[in-house]
């Protein structure tokens, strides 16, 4: 046993030696799979938020157009705010180029449910906007209902909206940063997320101080702490913050 | 240049090797999978299968790294370093298909090539907790295929043994370019204390295995100065165990006396295959047997019996009063020496 001596390439080993080597390899197999266990067990918990992927649904209503393309779709008790859905496109790209041509229509659309909270965003399938009312017949919602919520400085994380919603889990910090870069730089709208002391999130989506897209000015400051001042606005039922991205302050 | 591999089959211990780690590796995924879902029903595939990929290719990693030191420690590992090589082979595949998996999930589908992407991304090379850890994660990824891509005994014989040798010590490289991965990507978000406490005590077991191994072999480095007629004393020949060698620094290089019988001879320790340490082997059918994975040379010339045709440096014995001394002077690698005979049985 002592002068053990192997020889790989000779058919077996002396019993002693495969004894040893048979526990070794077991007792670092058996601490893989803890270590493992460990890993799953402590891992942050993942979000419930969801990405209907595969299923694809009808809805219909208006487009609202802009950096934060939406629908708009009448509840049925026809009383107060629409439903709003944030339009994205397939992949880490925008539905910027889709809805600009038809903004203001009255539309019948597919695309696949991604929800999160009290959150609804719809992938736009390619293709499938077909309208039914032009601008000039269909009822403009997009500039009513605006309510200023005035002057705020904010302190939270710039996510891309479409992985943030249920895209991908985790949607957020460090490791999603590059995603979140190549989202947001094909035109899915940024949404700076504030997070209050008991951890509730809301929802700002960035545009500039005259409402136009900030997709490449924010690309360096997303999946980090920072801070912005801006003129916060509530309208079809998502909130927007009107800021100029050059003071964004990394914290 | 050898003119052959030498045809080292598959023989049943290499199988049940390779189905140990294969089973492992399925067994580890599966867990890590099935009891991902159990614990976070709302968690995705692709984030489970990238983290059982990316930790399992970790870990074997890990088990790499250590094989080194603990078989300098412990004979008996030796068998675990002579097939680490399958080791090495299925750690990049579970690396690569992690890779892959990130690049399509993270960068691909975008207005961007992914590959470009994976660089050009996160711009934060000025701060050190959003330092893009991608890129580093990509950089260990094609050390680990050069050193896979010329694992086979072909690259050895053509690279030759030193350039061989420098190349896989890149897998230190390749390892600290991980934990910054590991360190500067996930668990910047992964805020349990297991994770970082995990890839600590994984570097310090490298770190430290490799200190206790260097530490005891320090004195076998202690330069052994020539004496009369310059020759150096090495030992007594009682001191050299029948058919193995003691180990010596001459001439800044470490030489292996063996004995067989009453014959000594001295030859360099370094096996020309991957530097393996000839002078830890034994005399196996009159030729020495490297223990790593089984280079043999006539301890008189040097050289590998035919066809093959390694050679290592041989030295020059004289046996004079029971004690060893050893011409300094390496003979070119290949030279014939007299064997030292002692007159009567020790
Ligand atoms: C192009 C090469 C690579 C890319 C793009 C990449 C990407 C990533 C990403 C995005 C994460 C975080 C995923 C998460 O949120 O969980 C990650 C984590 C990790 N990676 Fe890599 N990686 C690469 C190469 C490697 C290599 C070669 C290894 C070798 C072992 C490795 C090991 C790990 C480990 C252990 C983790 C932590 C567990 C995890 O979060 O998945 N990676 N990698
Ligand atoms: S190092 Fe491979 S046989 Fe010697």
């Amino acid at each position: 046993m002592k002068d053990d001596f192997y020889i790989g390439y000779l058919p077996t080993t002396t019993p002693g030696l495969g004894a040893f080597l048979k526990r070794t390899g077991l007792a670092y197999l058996a601490a893989c799979l803890v270590v493992a266990l460990g890993l799953v067990a402590s891992m942050g918990g993942f979000s419930s938020a969801v990405f209907e992927y595969g299923v694809e649904r009808d809805f219909e209503g208006t487009l609202v157009g802009g950096p934060v393309p939406m629908l708009l779709v009448d509840r049925p008790s026809s009383e107060g705010e629409p439903s709003s859905y944030v339009l994205t496109a397939f992949g880490k790209f925008g539905a910027g180029p889709e809805v600009e041509p038809h903004a203001g229509a009255r539309v019948r659309l597919s695309g696949t449910l991604i929800y999160r909270d009290d959150r609804t965003m719809v992938e736009l399938s390619a293709g499938s906007i077909e309208v039914l009312a032009p601008v000039a017949l269909s009822r403009t919602v997009s500039t009513e209902r605006t309510e200023e919520l005035g002057e705020l400085t904010l302190e939270g994380e710039i996510v891309d909206s479409k992985c943030y919603l249920g895209v991908m889990k985790p949607g957020n910090l460090k490791p999603h940063r590059a995603c979140a870069v190549r989202c947001i730089s094909g035109g899915v709208p940024p949404v700076l997320l504030v997070r209050d002391d008991a951890g509730h999130a809301s929802y700002f989506f960035l545009v500039s101080e005259d409402g136009g897209a900030v997709n490449s000015e924010v690309l360096d400051h997303v999946a980090e702490p920072v801070r912005l001042t801006g003129r916060a606005v509530r309208r079809s039922g998502q909130t927007f913050l009107y800021a100029n991205p050059a003071e964004l302050q990394r914290l | 240049m050898s003119q052959g591999y030498r045809a080292v089959g598959w023989n049943p211990q290499k199988k049940t090797y390779d189905r140990v780690l294969g089973l492992g590796l399925l067994l580890y995924l599966g867990l890590f999978v099935g009891v991902g879902f159990a614990l976070h029903p709302t968690a995705t595939a692709e984030t489970l299968l990238l983290r059982g990929l990316g930790t399992s290719a970790f870990l074997l990693l890990h088990g790499i790294l250590c094989i080194g030191p603990l078989a300098r420690l412990d004979r008996r590992f030796l068998p675990l370093l002579y097939n680490r090589r399958h080791l090495g082979v299925s750690m990049f595949l579970l690396a690569l298909v992690h890779s892959v998996f990130a690049l399509i999930q993270f960068h691909a589908l975008g207005d961007q090539n992914p590959l470009v992407s994976l660089f050009v991304g996160n711009t934060r090379f000025d701060s050190l907790a959003h330092f893009p850890f991608q890129p580093l994660g990509a950089a260990a990824l094609a050390i680990l295929f050069l050193m896979a891509a010329t694992s086979h005994d072909f690259w050895l014989a053509n690279l030759s043994a030193p350039v061989w040798k420098a190349l896989h010590m890149l897998v230190y490289l390749a390892y600290a370019l991980l934990v910054m991965h590991v360190g500067l990507g996930i668990l910047q978000a992964e805020t349990s204390p297991l994770w970082a406490g995990l890839v600590l005590a994984g570097l310090a077991l490298v770190l430290g295995l490799h200190l206790v191994a260097g530490w005891r072999e320090r004195g076998l480095d202690r330069e052994l100065a020539p004496g009369d007629a310059g020759l150096v004393d090495v030992c007594a020949i009682d001191e050299i165990p029948e058919g193995r060698a003691r180990v010596a620094t001459i001439s800044g290089e470490r030489v292996a006396v063996f004995r067989e019988g009453l014959t000594v001879t001295a030859v360099s320790s370094l096996c020309q295959h991957q530097n393996g340490p000839l002078g830890e082997g034994r005399i196996l059918d009159g030729l020495i047997t490297c223990p790593w994975h089984g280079y043999q040379y006539d301890p008189c010339s040097g050289r590998s019996p035919a066809p093959f045709t390694e050679r290592v440096p041989t030295f020059r014995v004289v046996l004079r009063s029971g004690r060893v001394l050893v011409d300094p002077t390496p003979s070119p690698a290949g030279t014939e020496q007299v064997p030292a005979c002692a007159e009567q049985p020790q």
